[in-house]
């Protein structure tokens, strides 16, 4: 029997056409906005028309219904169990603050492509925390890429500006390769691209491992270009070289979704082929019953917190600053990504899954606004790029000055934040990992890692806000005009208090979306 | 002797025969007789008129200089129609399998009655998405040998 006669399959297959109406309507949007500025597009008929796109699929999202309570394995290659919903709110939140963010970079004569290639990132963020299947996982993740190729040309024709373009598609045209070969790996050793059928059928050869050694070196092979793979996403050391040359050369707006949306489609895509953030589970195949792939991510979130916050200390550019700044809270969530897929958890009540997702919202929240004031300050004729730009602007800009420092607080990960929740939950769900596997206290041992790093981290963010509060302005007051960034960036610092105030709906939300995959 | 199907995870297929591959030594065999007798037919001088010119001695007669930099500067709109090319191309690349296995004779019903007016659309919603993309490569220019 071939599995295409199988009803239930083509059931699944038909079904799951509805499960991707969102993202097919934000594509359409984006493509409805190439026709038009194959003719004359002005700057604000593109935003509108894209945020219009945005809501218009946020419409479709509440509308259309998500099986809630169905936990059999799907065949199809589109699953929206798990992750997926959650996901899927965070791209679409995400694509509204970037066409806000856009005002600033669309200043050229291409205002309709910028936000028709921003609409086709969201939707292949949405669509990485979806896909069941290494094929369609693997072209999510380039929808997201590809645009990202264009925007970081678009905006900026400097010599700047086209050296970060050709280093990011460079690097991640690599980076997808090596991705590549680590598919092919998992799908050898599988006999299917079915993410579900891949994780059950590495976990059932787990216990095994040391019986055959033919299934798990290569196993581990595989694992290990995943992650390096989705490493460059990520930027997390030693895949990182590529993070601050892009962002310093990179359009404001563009950079602030360099640092967001790939996070957001690595980690979740990490974490899926890992094993967790799907309601169906099929076990863990890299658990800590042994030590390698564990001791890898565990190095790499150790080395790549570190160095990060290490290098953001000698920074004087501020995207660079913020560049090294994203690297090392891609070291925090990957102890997220640690604890959920090696460790499996005693209870429902802290998995690292969902303190990685609330960590992501978060971090999104803070970076992005941060990156909002930067973009709402520069203009044509002000360039913001070191930290003494940013002399006295609670005196000239009292209102972004107070946005960013919100954001730098939630940074640092002060109580009352987004920050000081998402890294409580994280640092919490590794230090509460039973010691008695062969991790021994590994986990206890990053978390202090990881605390003495938000310390350290402090540092440079306390140094912004000296310089934002305590220093004269340079130059007399420059009255500048609200705008939509500025309109991003406060909601953004808004979002982080009340993140930090009240969690919990938005860790309820990060639970459903996380459920606890049962120990094997 | 043909020896037992096995059981893959794409469900049962014919075992590795080697003698099933015989067309492919059977190409290869053409590949090199093709090969010898265009090496022997150049060299007949009946075959074979002899007019040495300068263009018509270098390697490759209506292509490039062989000889000088490599790093000589290309127009743009080569790069340009060489992309549109591809697209095009890929889109038949895509058209051939859909048309061959949608419709194809002995086909699962099951399947093409689930799949058949759905893929159809989904065609349909391609070529669209390409024709945008021409229209927009129209508008902005590309075609416009200047």
């Amino acid at each position: 029997m071939t599995p295409l006669s199988n009803q239930a399959f083509v059931d699944h297959l038909t079904a799951s056409v509805q499960f991707v109406l969102p993202e097919v309507a934000l594509v359409g949007v984006a493509c409805l906005l190439f026709l038009v500025a194959a003719l004359r597009c002005s700057r604000p008929l593109a935003m509108v028309v894209a945020l219009l796109g945005v809501v218009g699929a946020g419409v479709i999202a509440a509308l259309v219904p998500e099986p809630v309570g169905r936990f059999e394995p799907s065949l199809a290659p589109i699953d929206p169990t798990g992750a997926a919903s959650f996901v899927r709110w965070l791209a679409l939140v995400a694509a509204a603050v970037y066409v806000l963010l856009g005002w600033a970079d669309t200043r050229t004569d291409t205002p309709a492509e910028y936000h028709a290639c921003l609409l086709v990132a969201a939707a292949g963020v949405s669509l990485v925390g979806r896909a069941n299947d290494l094929v369609s996982l693997f072209l999510a993740l380039e929808m997201l890429s590809i645009p990202t190729y264009v925007l970081l040309y678009l905006p900026s024709r400097t010599r700047a500006g086209q050296e970060s373009a050709m280093k990011y598609f460079l690097l991640s045209v690599l980076s997808s390769a090596v991705l590549l070969f680590g598919f092919s790996y998992l799908y050898g050793l599988a006999g299917s691209t079915n993410l579900h059928v891949v994780v059950s059928s590495l976990a059932a050869a787990a216990p095994h491992k040391d019986l055959d050694p033919a299934v798990s070196p290569l196993a581990a092979v595989a694992m290990v270009l995943v992650i390096a793979g989705l490493g460059f996403r990520v930027a997390a050391v030693p895949f990182h070289f590529y993070a601050p040359d892009v962002y310093e050369g990179g359009p404001t707006g563009v950079v602030a979704q360099l640092a967001f949306l790939p996070k957001v489609a690595g980690f979740v895509a990490l974490a899926r082929l890992l094993g967790v953030m799907s309601a169906h589970g099929g076990g863990l195949p890299y658990d800590t019953a042994h030590t390698l792939i564990p001791l890898t991510l565990w190095v790499v979130a150790v080395v790549t917190m570190s160095f990060g916050n290490l290098l953001a200390l000698l920074q004087d550019n501020l995207k660079r600053l913020f560049a090294y700044s994203g690297i090392a809270h891609g070291g925090y969530m990957l102890i997220g990504v640690l604890v959920a897929c090696t460790a499996p958890p005693a209870s429902a009540d802290q998995s690292g899954s969902d303190a990685l997702l609330f960590y992501l919202l978060a971090y999104g929240l803070m970076t992005v606004g941060a990156f909002a004031v930067l973009a709402h300050l520069s203009g044509p004729d002000r360039h913001v790029e070191t930290v003494d730009d940013l002399a006295g602007l609670g005196k000239t800009n009292p209102l972004a000055a107070a946005a960013l420092a919100v954001c730098l607080f939630s940074l640092i990960g002060l109580p009352l934040t987004a920050g000081f929740v998402g890294k409580l939950q994280l640092f919490l769900a590794a230090f509460q990992v039973p010691t008695d596997t062969k991790m021994k206290s590994l986990f206890q041992v990053l978390t202090v890692i990881a605390v003495v790093n938000a310390a350290v981290s402090a540092v440079y963010y306390l140094r912004i806000l000296g310089v934002l509060y305590l220093r004269a302005p340079f130059k007399p007051a420059q009255p500048t005009r609200t705008s939509p960034q500025l309109v991003a960036a406060v909601a953004c610092a808004a979002a982080t208090l009340v993140l930090g105030v009240y969690p919990q709906p938005f860790a309820e939300q990060t639970r459903k979306a996380a459920p606890v995959v049962a120990a094997r | 002797m043909v020896p037992d199907p096995v059981l893959t995870p794409a469900g049962l297929e014919p075992a590795f025969d080697l003698q099933a591959y015989y067309p492919a030594l059977v190409y290869a065999g053409v590949v090199f007789a093709l090969a010898g007798a265009t090496l022997f037919a150049t060299h007949l001088p009946i075959l074979k008129p002899w007019k040495p010119t300068r263009v018509k001695t270098m390697p490759y007669e209506s292509g490039v200089d062989p000889i000088g930099s490599s790093r000589m500067q290309f127009d743009v709109k080569f790069y340009l129609i060489a992309i549109l090319f591809l697209v095009f191309d890929v889109e038949l690349l895509f058209l051939y399998p859909w048309a061959v296995i949608a419709y194809a004779d002995g086909g699962d019903p099951t399947w093409r009655a689930a799949f058949g007016p759905l893929v159809f659309v989904e065609i349909l919603i391609f070529l669209a998405t390409l024709g945008i993309a021409y229209v927009y490569a129209w508008r902005k220019g590309v075609f416009q040998w200047r």
